[in-house]
Parts: C-alpha cells; structure tokens; sequence
C-alpha cells in the first residue's frame, strides 16, 4: 500500500541530513598472502595499526540532504565504489561512521539477487522483497516492472535463460521501481542499448523530479551535469573537494591532464 | 538551487523485528522453492532420504548386529533421533558455505547478516517437519504409542533452533577466513554422529561417562524428542546440561559473528 506521507508529518525537516559520513575510512590488508589469526580477527577494530594496512578511504565527511544529486569522480580506484558501499551499507566502516536515514536502492552489482533456477516472476517478487517491499505492493507494481524491462513474454522463463541485456533492464526496472528515498547508481548504465539507456534517464529524472536522492558515480562528464548539482572528487581515498559539479568537474579534468 | 518544496512519495516499510521474519521467511522460501523445483521428485527426497539412512542403519543394528541397545520398536526409536539429526547435520554442514555460495547477494544488500545462517536452519527445520510423517507411519505400524510428553516437542525445537543457529553464527563467518575450517566441521559432524545417542541410548553409555555426556548438547536433545514415545528416556540432567550449553554457544556465535562481520563483508 503506498502511503504519501505529507512533509509536514515526516519526522525529517526538509534538511535534515538523509546521509551524515563522518571521518569515515575503510582498510584492507595489502597482502592477501599475509597469515590471518583467530586473536586478528576478533580483536575488535581499534587494534593497532600495522605496516601493511592499505586504506582506500579514509577521513572522509560529508552530509547529504534530502532532494540532493551528488555525482561521485575520482580516477579509477580512488575509492569511488568503495564509497557507494559504505552508503549502501554493505560494507562497515572501519573508522568514523556512516549514518543512512532512510531506505537505499542500490544500483550496484544489481543482478546480483537474482535466481538463476527461479522464474522472472518469482526473481522479481525475490529481489523486490529483499529490498524491503511489501509483497502486495510487488503483486501491484508487477505488470509495471515487466513492462518497463520489455521482458513481457519471459515472466515464467527461468532467469538464467534471458539474455545478459534483458536480464539488466529487469534489474534496473526492479530496484528503480523500490520507491526508496535514496538511488545510488553505480555506472550500470554502460549496459543495455542506447533506447534503454535513455529510459534509464528518464526515469532517474522521473525520481529526482519526486524528490529523491541520488548518489551518482561516473566518468561520463555529460550525465553527472545531466542530473547532479553537487560533486565529490576522490583522490588517493580522500575527499579532495565538495563542492558544485562544475567546479568539481573543473578541477578533476585539470588534475588529470596529462 | 535545489527546490524548496519536497516532496518525496515513501512507501510504509516494515521495520525492525518485523522486517527481519519477513526477510527470514521469504530466503527460506527461496531456498525451499529453488530445492523443490529444481529436482523431479521434488518433496519425497524429504522423506526418502532419512527413510534410506533409517534402512541402513535398522538393517545393520537388527539383522546383522545382536543389538542390546535402544528400545523396541527400534526403527521408532531410531528415527525419533535420526531425523533431528539430520536437520542438525544439514544445518551446520550447509553453514559453512553460507556466505560464500550467496556471495553475490550478501554484496547487494544490506540486510542483517544474522539471516544468513537463520535462513538455512528455518529450511533445514522445516524439511525435518516435512519428515515427521515418516516417523508417525513406522510409530503407528511397530504399534509405539505417544506419551504425555509430547508437550516437551516445542522445547526440543527452541533449544535445537539455539543450539544450531549458535554453531552456525560461529563456524558461517569464520569459514570465509580460514577455509580448513568447513573439512574439520564436516569431521566432527562424523564423530558427533557416533558420539551421540542416536543409534544407542543415553543411558546405554557406561555410567562414568554420564556426567561427561551432558556436555554433547545434542545428547539432552535426543532425549527429549524421544521421551515422547519412551519415557524412560527422559533425564532432566542431560536435558539442563543441552540448554546450557546451547545457549553459552549461541552468545558465543552472536559474540564471534559481530566481531567478525566488518571483516567478513570485505573478503567475499
């Protein structure tokens, strides 16, 4: 059942931040080789830090408000993904802390829900699900998902018999279709062809129009001024600079000229 | 500039506790659906595959065996503690691969990584509930007739629920990190098999090592679940010593798996 909640009666004042990092940072071990014992493992995080620790973000802050589009840049492993997990809570910083007020969908590794042996219907009822989604609101938005991912005539074919593109559109269709106040989008729009891609705009537009907020990671200059009016430049895991997209953009295209 | 006005349309969700059962429930339908609709035979294989294992092992301890353990009609005591067993082994051995064959979902989302493992003994819980009926023909055959303590059947479940979701919340993350892990479980699955009284009885063991068998959680269990059809089965010593140590496991589980966690969600 879909309940518009007037903004009056949300807890949240309009700036109320929905995203709050603060001095957040995530380690790794830079040798995988390294031996791992049981006295490491459950030792709590604050153990002391060792030489070969390898931090791909650290002391990163910002706050996010409600109706924000924040585009993410930063050469390739600059932290850029690692970031969107944090927000996305499927990774736990080490340091500081991630605070998430409100539902996430995340576009990242979307099809990773999927059933291969299940049916396209009984996947989307599954993803869909697991994101939170009442089941009658599923059942009621079903026809509309489908729709949206052109996999009309697949609902009873096994997930794995689709094809690489059909089996993106029904992913993007699925999680755009959670009607959660934050969209994190993490490049999955290279997939699919050029006509999907454009309804994938448009229906990012379609959110953002609603007032969600979205958390946007690319390389594509033209669609993060397409839908972002802010910008987070990641260097060597570190926020180098917040600030208005232009300028953040600006900045990222003078550092990286060669 | 960003607008003044806004207007965003949420949806009611569910939160909390209740969020957590749904989630519960709808991977351990999953899991059920994905093991029924991939195989032809679907359900019986809940039933064959413990009336095989019950076949075996009345063959060897009636026919070729003189047995002076258990109780009569043996198959009936047999299968009252075979079948928690399997649920037991099922649970724990499928636990060792709980993050790593679902590495891929447990990526995507961000549920609590407790269901995990809840997931695999409510499926495994509810394929032993599905074997019930196996023991109720071979009670109703070999002429067993229920006690009152039937009433002990809940408890048995709580505390097998305990004990196998607290090795599951200690060997599940571990496993990800140490990989010899999952061939040492499946050993002391094999040796837990012997070691408890599932083809003998509780109080077949030598007396010296009663107090000793207090220890196995398991040895309580099956004494409980049995107690419905052999009273004289029922020890509330052993049945003390299975609680207590199913709960120290579980704080022991809750306790390994929150400190691993940060770690786990960064190597899968």
């Amino acid at each position: 059942m879909t309940t518009p909640v007037a903004n009056g009666a949300a807890p949240r004042t309009p700036h109320a931040p929905v995203i709050e990092v603060a001095s957040a940072g995530i380690r790794f071990r830079r040798n995988r080789g390294g031996r791992r014992s049981f006295k490491d493992l459950l030792s709590g995080s604050s153990r002391r830090a060792r030489p070969d620790d390898f931090w791909p973000l650290r002391d990163v802050s910002f706050t996010v408000a409600p109706g924000e589009a924040i585009g993410v840049v930063g050469r390739n492993g600059q932290g850029k993904s690692t970031l969107l997990k944090l927000v996305a809570q499927v990774v736990l910083p080490d340091e500081g802390s991630v605070v998430v007020r409100g539902g996430v969908a995340p576009l990242i590794e979307i099809t990773g829900a999927f059933v291969d042996d299940l049916t396209v219907r009984d996947n989307v009822f599954l993803t869909a699900g697991l994101h939170g989604m009442p089941r009658k609101e599923i059942a009621e938005r079903f026809d509309e998902i489908i729709a949206f991912a052109e996999i009309g005539g697949f609902v009873d074919t096994p997930y794995k018999h689709l094809s690489s593109g059909m089996k993106a559109r029904l992913a993007f269709s699925v999680i755009s279709r959670l009607e959660e106040p934050i969209l994190l989008v993490d490049e999955v729009l290279a997939v699919g062809d050029r006509g999907f891609r454009e309804k994938c705009y448009a229906r990012i537009d379609e959110l953002l129009a609603g007032g969600r907020t979205l958390f946007f990671v690319s390389h594509s200059e033209k669609d993060l001024r397409r839908f972002c009016t802010r910008g987070l430049y990641l260097n060597k895991g570190s926020l180098v600079l917040d600030g208005p997209i232009e300028a953040v953009l600006e900045q990222y295209a003078s550092d990286t000229k060669v | 500039m960003t607008s003044a006005v806004v207007e965003v349309r949420t949806t009611v969700r569910s939160t909390g506790f209740k969020r957590y059962r749904e989630t519960l429930w709808l991977l351990t339908a999953r899991d059920l659906r994905v093991r029924y609709s991939t195989s032809a035979l679907g359900y019986f294989w809940s039933i064959l595959d413990p009336l095989v294992m019950a076949g075996i092992y009345w063959f060897v301890f009636t026919q070729v065996f003189k047995r002076d353990v258990g109780e009569e009609p043996y198959i009936v005591f047999l299968l009252s503690a075979l079948l928690p067993w399997m649920w037991f082994n099922g649970a724990v051995s499928d636990s060792t691969r709980a993050f790593l064959r679902e590495a891929k979902l447990v990526r995507s989302t961000n549920i609590p990584r407790t269901i995990w493992v809840g997931r695999l003994v409510l499926s495994k819980g509810i394929e032993y509930l599905f074997s019930l009926p196996v023991l109720a023909v071979f009670a109703i055959l070999g002429g067993a007739s229920l006690t009152g303590w039937i009433v002990l059947f809940p408890l048995a479940l709580l505390i097998q629920t305990i004990l196998t979701v607290g090795i599951g919340l200690i060997v599940a993350p571990l496993v990800v990190f140490f990989r010899d892990i999952e061939r040492a479980v499946k050993l002391m699955l094999r040796f837990l098999f012997y070691a408890s009284p599932i083809v003998y009885s509780a109080s077949d063991l030598p007396q010296s090592l009663h107090a000793w068998s207090a220890l196995n959680p398991l040895t309580g269990l099956f004494a409980l679940y049995r107690s419905m059809f052999f009273e004289r089965e029922l020890d509330w010593f052993l049945v003390g010593g299975s609680i207590v140590v199913s709960v120290a496991l579980l704080l022991v589980g809750l306790l390994v798996f929150s400190r691993s966690e940060r770690a786990l969600l960064k190597e899968i």
